[in-house]
């Protein structure tokens, strides 16, 4: 019970709900500013929509953050963390298959990307916020297409061939693929945040079981 | 009370029984679901009654794929009955989309000159398509990734083994300008689920992610030609 409480305890703190919000930021800004911008690999349509799974988590963080004891906000913030994960782990199995399908010389089973990405809620991202949200690459495709016109630095360089067989967490061993990688992220951040919410309820319940208890008693 | 209860629990489950009956046993004899395997465009293509339409793009790996490994096997199974297949080059799709379009556009007037299949080694439009599919998906080439209009010509003109000015002389004819017209419609189709996408009649597009096999992408449009 101690342990329980502590967890529940963390969640009280605006810091748990802005580390939610950094490390969406993170992960999505190393994938738009380093690999996106500077190692000039392009996001497929699956891409995107993780991206937006992501903003998902970082506006549930916002949200959590602005009062993390207030019920409501929490309530609000839960939800949106909880749909931007299951989300992004279903785009994320989604990208597996159609990589998988993609990488082999079987092309059933799936549907390649589109390049006209529809959003949940019908949301336009793609024609507010185009250099995130518009696909310019294809499923499967996450290897850099350096501009003939570009010139790269030497650390550049040296990236663009480390990546040249596509992005892998250990490029060297081709370990792990970027959406085996999202799905991982993912799943992780789903499994912490119910854990949190959870250890909150169960909190909640007793502290609502205690009076009565005592009355009873 | 209870009665009229257990009355009407009764009469539910029977009726839904007498519903779901028809459905089971359509079910089991049809093997293409509409909303599984195809769906029926809500503005149907005319003059289509006896043809597979592909929608396609260069810049598209499953395009690629399919070209390579599925769709001569498909299409020379059809052709048997005597099913026409015909293509849609995308033109918002890709930097180069607009004059891709209109060099395969222009390329497949000339192969018709020449009574030549789209799947004929010889087809000039066969040949400048497959180059683009392996520059673009194999080799990485952009041309300039919309800025250098004339090197991705270059690249299609070569493989067709045609001159600009034949080219530009093979736009201008009607049949071509026609076939860019009816091309038009390609965006209409792709936004539904993407490229590759084939149209049955010019009414049912196939769910590409359901076309399992070769035989089994066959059987459907065949089942559906029937309908």
């Amino acid at each position: 019970m101690k342990f329980i409480k502590k967890i529940a305890a963390l969640q009280d703190h605006r810091i748990m709900w802005i580390l939610l919000f950094l490390i969406a930021l993170a992960l999505e800004q190393v994938a738009y500013q380093i690999f996106q911008k500077w190692l000039y690999m392009r996001p497929c349509e699956q891409c995107v929509y993780i991206r937006f799974s992501m903003v998902c988590l970082m506006i549930a963080g916002v949200i959590g953050a602005i009062n993390a004891k207030s019920i409501v906000l929490k309530v609000i913030a839960y939800i949106i963390a909880i749909y931007g994960t299951v989300k992004g782990i279903g785009f994320s199995l989604k990208l597996i298959k159609i990589g998988e399908a993609f990488r082999s010389g079987d092309p059933f089973g799936v549907q390649g990307c589109s390049s006209t990405p529809s959003f949940p809620f019908g949301l336009p991202l793609h024609e507010w916020f185009p250099s995130t949200f518009l696909p310019t690459g294809d499923c499967g495709v996450d290897y850099p297409i350096v501009p003939e016109d570009a010139v790269l630095s030497s650390t550049q360089k040296y990236l663009v061939d480390l990546y040249k067989d596509g992005w892998y967490l250990i490029p060297s061993k081709h370990f792990m693929n970027m959406e085996q990688s999202t799905l991982l992220a993912f799943s992780t951040i789903l499994l912490a945040i119910l854990m949190f919410l959870v250890c909150w309820i169960i909190v909640e319940v007793k502290k609502k079981g205690q009076p009565k208890q005592e009355k009873e008693a | 009370m209870k009665t009229s209860r257990a009355r009407k629990g009764f009469l539910a489950l029977a009726l839904a029984l007498v519903f779901a009956f028809p459905v089971f046993t359509l079910s089991a004899h049809a093997a293409a679901k509409e909303g599984t395997d195809y769906m029926v465009l809500a503005k149907p293509i005319p003059n289509m009654d006896k043809t597979v339409i592909k929608v396609f793009s260069y810049d598209c790996p499953f395009c690629y794929k399919y070209d390579k490994s599925v769709t001569p096997a498909v299409v020379g199974q059809l052709s048997k009955d005597g099913i026409k297949y015909t293509v849609w080059h995308l033109k918002t799709k890709g930097k180069y989309g607009p004059q891709a379009s209109e060099l395969f556009a222009a390329l497949i007037t000339k192969d018709e000159k020449a009574k030549l299949g789209l799947f004929d080694d010889k087809s000039s439009f066969k040949k400048a398509k497959m180059v683009y599919y392996n520059a673009y998906h194999d080799k990485k080439e952009r041309w300039g990734d919309g800025k250098d209009p004339a090197a991705f010509m270059k690249t299609g003109l070569a493989a067709a083994g045609i001159s600009e000015a034949d080219f530009q002389k093979l736009l201008k004819e009607p049949a071509t300008q026609a076939r860019l017209k009816a091309w038009e419609g390609a965006y209409e189709i792709a936004k539904i689920q993407g490229v590759p996408g084939f149209i049955v009649k010019g009414k049912y597009l196939l769910y590409t992610k359901s076309i399992k096999s070769i035989d089994g992408m066959a059987a459907t449009i065949m089942e559906l030609m029937a309908k």
